[in-house]
This record gives C-alpha cells, structure tokens and sequence, in this order.
C-alpha cells in the first residue's frame, strides 16, 4: 500500500476514510438504497465486495510479515542490552588470587620469575586490569585471576569454545550489511536502548493498522453476507408474486 | 461467521446498524486478541517453568562457577550472582503471567457480553462460535 497522508481525525479508527494507503471500507446503511444509488446489481456488488476483501487480504499478509519481523527483532535487541550492561558490571571485577609459593609454581608454567616480579612492582590495579590468562596449571588452580568474563559459545552445532573476554571499554555492534562499528559501552547502551524504542513504537503503529485493517474486512464480510441476503430476499420476493396472481386468477 | 442466506433464516433482510457493525467489529477484535494472549500465556507459563527448574538445578547442584545463558554465549558467574538473577526473571516473568492472564479474563467477560446483544438481535443469522 502506498503510504499517503492519513487524514486527521478524532481518536479510533472508525471516521478515517482511510489509514495509511489502506482505504476504508465504507459502511452501507441500507442495501437496497446502496444497489439503486450505486447502479450495480446484486451480482457485481458482492464481486467488487469480494475482490476488496482479497486485496485487503494481501496487505493483511504484508502487515503480518512485518509483525513477525518486529517480534523477532525486539529479543534480540534486549539479549545485546543485557550482554553490554554484563560486560561494563564486570568490569574491574577481576581480582587477583596469588599465595606466595604458588606464585612460584605459576612461574615456571607461563611466566619467568624476572617478569612477574616486574608485573608485581607496579601497582597491583595494573596488574588486575590486564589480562593475564594462566593456562590451566596442574598443581593449584587458585592461582588463576579471575579475569573479567569467561563465556562459552557456539562455534558450531554442539560445539562450543570458550572465550576470555577483557575488561574493555568499548564493544563492536553488527549494524546489519556485513558493518560492524566499535562503541564505547555508553554509546552502545544508548543506541541499542533507542534501537528497542523504535521498535517498540514501530511495533505499536504496525498492530493499530492491524487492527483497522481487520476491522475493515469485517465490515466488509457483513456487507457482502447483507447483499447476499438480500438478494436472496428480493429473489424469493420476486417468486411469490407471481404465483399468487397465478393463484388468484385461477 | 455471518451465515450467507442460511435457509434456516427467514431469508428477510436482516437490518445492520452501524452500532451492530461497531459491536461485530469490536468482537473480532476482542477474539483476535484472546488467541495472542492464549500463545503468550502459553510463553509465559514455559518460561516460568524453565526458570523453576533452572533454580532448582541451581540449588541440588554444587558447582561454584554456573554458565549462565546472556543472549547468545554461556557466561560463567558466581553460584549467588546466577541465583539473583534467576530469582529476578522469575519474579518478572510470573508477574508478567499474572497480568496476561487478568487481560485475558476481562476480554473473556466482555466477549460474553457482546455475544449477549449480537445473538438477541441477530439470533441465527449470525455465528460467534469457534470453528
């Protein structure tokens, strides 16, 4: 449908003579005054009723898609408030683990003696911000630093790898088109709480044309079950009459 | 649902003012909105579910390190962070149950109602069940 201005018009949907492209169906008060004013007959009136109904059908199916769309959409954005919100409460959350002698052990499985003692004369908040990560040390597993998110992902069906994710100020966002932009955790919160609000507000206009739209097709099953009757109606009408001359006469 | 020329019906001309057509259109609209809600409700309750059993499984289990599901990716937290924030989404997500569950009531008194004028005045030649 193309989008035109919609008209301006009091709250509820039911005077707009049409919302968004989608025409409105006009209500008939009377059928009989409807087919006279309107020259059709019977026939043509319920086939113009039922080709509108179709072609309400078609942007009922339009609407939906986008609907899905949307819903799908809105999880997905909350998931990446809640890992960036994560990842800024866990930052400089690491601590440091270390007993003397095991630090020493630690020593000859990753580092030489002369760089951690070096490491350990700077401030100790130096050393917590960095990452170090330890491999796996057979005698003591205390003396791993926590660093500040270890995750398991999906690298493939059932298979997962784990990930040592830092202290970081900033985090990359998939834009969509193969784009991928670096943003400070701010910054990311703040586009990705706008992002939620576009969506929950699109979401919202697209159920309200739904809803018009659908009201639209009931009226116009009721118009065409009202003709149909009524043609029914003038049919049996036109029957009896002659009979009762008929009857009458004889 | 509006029975076409049913022999049953008397086949007279059944007039529809425009109240009728607001108070047809509002039940479609009513109907519509009670078959989303049972889905969400239905949503809701599994979710619900997950989360009981997940805090269950947390308390029998005695790991010190839980992965805890953030979007895509298992973080590992501390047992007490994955507790709190289990207890939190429980609480939301049976507080959002609760309230889908009061909406779906309302809407299924008021769809009582409506059936109530459409059937007096329609009587048979209109249909409000559920195929």
């Amino acid at each position: 449908a193309q989008m035109s201005s919609s008209s301006p018009s009091g709250s509820g949907g039911d005077d707009l003579s049409e919302r968004r492209g989608i025409p409105a169906a006009k209500f008939i008060q009377d059928v009989e005054t409807y087919l006279s004013q309107s020259g059709f007959d019977s026939n043509s009136a319920l086939a113009f009723h039922q080709e509108r109904l179709q072609q309400y059908k078609v942007v009922e199916m339009k609407l939906l898609a986008q609907q899905r769309d949307l819903q799908a959409k809105i999880p997905d954005i909350e998931k990446c408030l809640e890992v960036v919100a994560t990842l800024e409460a866990r930052k400089g959350t690491g601590e440091v683990e270390l007993g003397c002698a095991l630090i020493l052990t630690a020593c000859f499985k990753t580092f030489s003696l002369k760089d951690l003692i070096s490491m350990l004369a700077c401030e100790i908040e130096h050393v917590v911000s960095q990452n170090i990560v330890l491999a796996s040390l057979e005698e003591s597993t205390e003396t791993s630093l926590r660093v500040s998110l270890l995750a398991d992902f999906e690298v493939s069906e059932g298979i997962y790898s784990r990930a040592c994710i830092e202290d970081t100020d900033s985090v990359c966002l998939w834009l969509g088109a193969n784009v991928m932009l670096e943003y400070s955790c701010e910054e990311a919160t703040a586009l990705l709480k706008n992002n939620l609000e576009n969506a929950k507000a699109s979401l919202e206009v697209l159920v309200a044309d739904l809803q018009f739209l659908r009201d639209q097709v009931t009226v116009t099953q009721v118009t065409i079950a009202r003709i149909y009757n009524f043609d029914v109606h003038q049919r049996r009408v036109n029957q009896v009459t002659p009979t009762a001359i008929a009857a009458a006469d004889a | 649902m509006m029975q076409q020329g049913k022999s049953s019906s008397s086949g007279s001309e059944m007039q529809v003012t425009w109240e009728d057509q607001q108070n047809i259109n509002t039940f479609s609209r009513l109907n519509n909105r009670f078959h989303e809600l049972e889905d969400d409700i239905k949503f809701a309750k599994e979710k619900c579910d997950n989360l009981e059993d997940a805090g269950n499984e947390l308390i029998l289990s005695d790991e010190e390190m839980v992965r805890f599901q953030i979007g895509e990716v298992f973080a590992h937290m501390p047992r007490e962070e994955v507790e709190t924030k289990i207890e939190e989404m429980k609480e939301a997500t049976c507080k959002s149950l609760e309230k889908l569950q009061q909406e779906k009531e309302s809407i299924v008194s008021q769809m009582a109602e409506l059936k109530k004028v459409l059937y007096a005045k329609f009587k048979d030649s209109i249909n409000l069940e559920e195929d």
